[in-house]
């Protein structure tokens, strides 16, 4: 490959560094979620089970939320299909499992 | 910087091939094998049938048959012969030099290859899978089904199943990342779109199944309770499990014959296809909708009016967008000035048939209708004339059409004819007279029947078309036979009008597939330059140096592996009268050999940097003057 060809791929790849503040602050983020969801969980007696099982969720969907976003690039541009492909598995695992479990159980 | 790279030659060539036109190949000869197999098992089926109380087999081993059948023809026949024209076909269709991910196809393949052979080697071993293929439970599990013959199925299909998810990753990573430039979405040939949607649905569907086979592996070999009732298990589990990828399996199977009729029938028609973005669209829609509808092979399972109700019609839907397909197949045929070559008359002859089994589906749809057909050679008839008048003429469309990309010699065109008829009438003959058989009441997986019910000469006539299609199989083999003595002398566009980018390079396809990456202008690519008066596509790129990826062993040694551990998990629990090997099995010491290589492989992948190999401009100009 020639020097002009490379040019380009360079510079692209310059531009994804700029995010590095953000990936820490995602990280730090992303461990404070964690250790919110430990410390609910460690002070059995002292917090309501169903507030902590509830709390546990919303850290958890926000977890993915970051993973997804920070570390997976999903917020940056040329993602739209793993996101498609990612919301399409969802939707079709979600019905599937949700109408067996009903039929099944119910 | 990539080092030179060891050439190997003959068989070792074949055995560590990561070119994805050698991969396609070897897919061709192993569906082409197993095939063959399902081919013998449905022509004994129908002898069996051909008389009422007939003894040419006995009940178990008809079972066997049946279940074998079905099995090897959905994962081992129809499958590969797919991925066979995926992996030539899409790579060249995009412009792209190789598909994604080049080690992992040549794993897809590997582990395919070996689940296949363990789940036919079940009858040298001598007991084989006799559940259906759809093996439901309870019989299929160990109180009803002791034999070996279920594992045969739970591991042969878990190895393949493997073989056939990599593919689909692959191909999903080859067409969003490695389009030409220019090669927007809405240009891709239909088959590569047809691919895509089906490698999707792969992507979505197979992991239910490796799941529900996961779930009744361990309920067989380690004392699992998944759907064992007395232990709070549930069987219907099973249905929901096998049926949620079941479902979406037969858009698998028909989306990539869409995809080759489309692009024969205006190949031959010498028409742009009508109506390309509605073609796409329905494509997507009966991807998606193919999922919603898993229900209605479960409609007299008991899940209530509602649930009945709601799966009828999400299936009927499914109708619409089939129906886009079928006009648009039309109206690309209306006014083009049509050639009847053999791979069009196999697509032609799709359309019509394939709409009768469409009709047949939505007859089925109808629940209350549904009671009535269920379990009856209605519905055989029904899945046949939408994968052997769908699917398989779908892929001997794509076969002659695209052999001479593949081989670089044309099919002979007036045996293909004869081909043709033979195989065309006999598959009306066979099947179209079960739709009546199943309504008078004939039962879908019975051995045999007595006489005077109406059957009898249906069912002769039935077995006199299946021996008609055995043998428009075999004259197709000698079709290849005699081809492949003939010299490859073909051009780059041997029908003349071919309208894609594969049409641009040399038949056969050179290892690096385009000396410069091709730049698209439209849709129909090569046919847009061909009438701007261009002879070829303009390049994208300068001739240079073209990276390639090195051969390895390691796919083939990694299937090897699982081939040996599945058969260690299998015979972990029988007693073979022999200390030595009860030791080697009993403990799981076979089982633990086979990881071992797997492992160890992908340990060797993971450690070993290996950059591929580079082909130099020079090497291209003495290639180009052979091709």
């Amino acid at each position: 490959m020639t020097a002009h060809d490379m040019a380009p791929d360079n510079s692209k790849r310059r531009h994804r560094h700029e995010g590095k503040q953000k990936h820490i602050i995602a990280f730090i983020f992303s461990i404070v979620l964690t250790l919110i969801a430990f410390v609910t969980v460690a002070s059995v007696g002292e917090v309501n089970p169903t507030f902590t099982v509830i709390l546990l969720l919303v850290m958890a969907v926000l977890q993915v939320v970051i993973q997804m976003s920070y570390w997976m690039h999903m917020k940056d541009k040329g993602h739209v299909l793993p996101i498609v492909f990612m919301i399409g598995g969802v939707i079709i695992a979600f019905t599937a499992i949700v109408m067996s479990v009903y039929w099944v159980w119910w | 910087m990539a080092h030179t790279v060891k050439r190997h030659r003959g068989i070792m060539d074949w055995l560590t091939t990561v070119d994805h036109k050698k991969i396609g190949i070897l897919y061709l000869l192993a569906g082409a094998l197993f095939f063959g197999i399902g081919g013998i098992e449905a022509i004994l089926i129908r002898i069996q049938l051909i008389k009422p109380m007939n003894d040419f087999v006995d009940a178990q081993t008809f079972n066997e048959l049946i279940t074998m059948h079905g099995t090897t023809m959905i994962f081992l026949g129809a499958m590969p012969i797919i991925l066979a024209l995926m992996n030539v076909i899409v790579p060249l269709q995009i412009g792209a030099r190789d598909v994604a991910f080049p080690f992992l196809n040549a794993l897809g393949f590997w582990t395919f290859f070996f689940g296949g052979i363990l789940l036919n080697l079940s009858w040298l071993i001598g007991s084989v899978p006799d559940a259906g293929w759809t093996s439901y439970l309870p019989l299929a599990s160990v109180d009803y089904s002791n034999s070996h013959g279920v594992d045969f199925y739970t591991i042969g299909l878990q190895i393949s199943g493997l073989g056939t998810l990599i593919g689909g990753i692959n191909f999903l990573a080859t067409i969003i990342n490695m389009r030409a430039p220019g090669m927007s979405f809405m240009r891709m040939p239909m088959f590569t779109w047809a691919s895509f949607i089906t490698s999707a649905l792969i992507l979505f569907a197979f992991p239910a199944v490796t799941v529900g086979l996961i779930l009744l592996m361990f309920d067989r070999l380690f004392g699992g309770n998944f759907f064992y009732v007395p232990n709070g298990g549930n069987v219907v589990l099973w249905q929901h499990i096998f049926w949620i990828f079941g479902h979406p399996e037969v858009y698998i199977l028909i989306l990539p014959a869409f995809g080759i009729i489309s692009d024969v029938v205006s190949t031959f028609s010498r028409k742009r296809l009508f109506g390309y973005s509605s073609m796409v669209f329905a494509t997507v829609l009966i991807g998606f909708l193919g999922f919603m509808v898993w229900a209605h092979h479960m409609f007299a399972v008991g899940l209530g009016p509602v649930a009945n109700a709601l799966f009828s019609i999400a299936t009927m839907l499914i109708a619409v967008p089939t129906g886009i397909k079928i006009f648009n197949w039309l109206f690309t045929m209306w006014g083009g000035s049509i050639q009847f070559t053999a791979a069009n008359m196999y697509a032609i002859s799709f359309i019509p048939t394939f709409v009768m089994g469409g009709v047949t589906g939505v007859m089925l749809a109808s629940a209350p209708a549904d009671f009535q057909f269920h379990d009856t050679y209605f519905v055989v008839a029904h899945f046949h004339y939408t994968i052997v008048g769908g699917l398989v003429l779908g892929l001997f469309a794509g076969l002659h059409y695209w052999w001479p990309k593949m081989f670089g010699r044309m099919l002979n065109e007036p045996l293909g004819k004869v081909t043709f008829w033979l195989f065309w009438i006999g598959f009306q003959l066979t099947f179209f007279i079960q739709h009546f058989l199943g309504l008078l009441g004939m039962q879908r997986r019975v051995f045999t029947y007595l006489p005077n019910q109406g059957f009898d000469k249906m069912n002769l006539v039935s077995t006199i078309g299946a021996i008609m299609m055995g043998v428009g199989v075999i004259l197709f083999l000698v079709n290849v036979v005699i081809t492949s003595t003939k010299p490859k002398n073909l051009g780059n566009d041997p029908w003349g009008d071919g309208r894609t980018l594969e049409w641009t390079i040399p038949s056969p396809v050179p290892e690096y597939n385009f000396k410069q990456t091709p730049l698209v202008r439209g849709y129909d690519a090569w046919w847009k330059e061909k009438m701007e008066g261009n002879t070829e596509m303009p390049a994208a790129e300068p001739v240079g140096s073209i990276h390639m990826p090195s051969p390895s062993i390691l796919p083939f040694m990694m299937s090897v592996g699982l081939f040996v551990a599945g058969f260690g998990f299998m015979f972990a629990k029988d007693d073979f009268g022999n200390t030595a090997l009860n030791f080697l099995f009993g403990n799981h010491l076979i089982a633990a050999f086979g990881l071992l290589i797997t492992f160890g492989c992908m340990f060797l992948r993971s450690v070993k940097d290996d950059h591929g190999y580079h082909i130099e401009p020079e090497e291209l100009e003495q290639k180009g003057v052979k091709a």
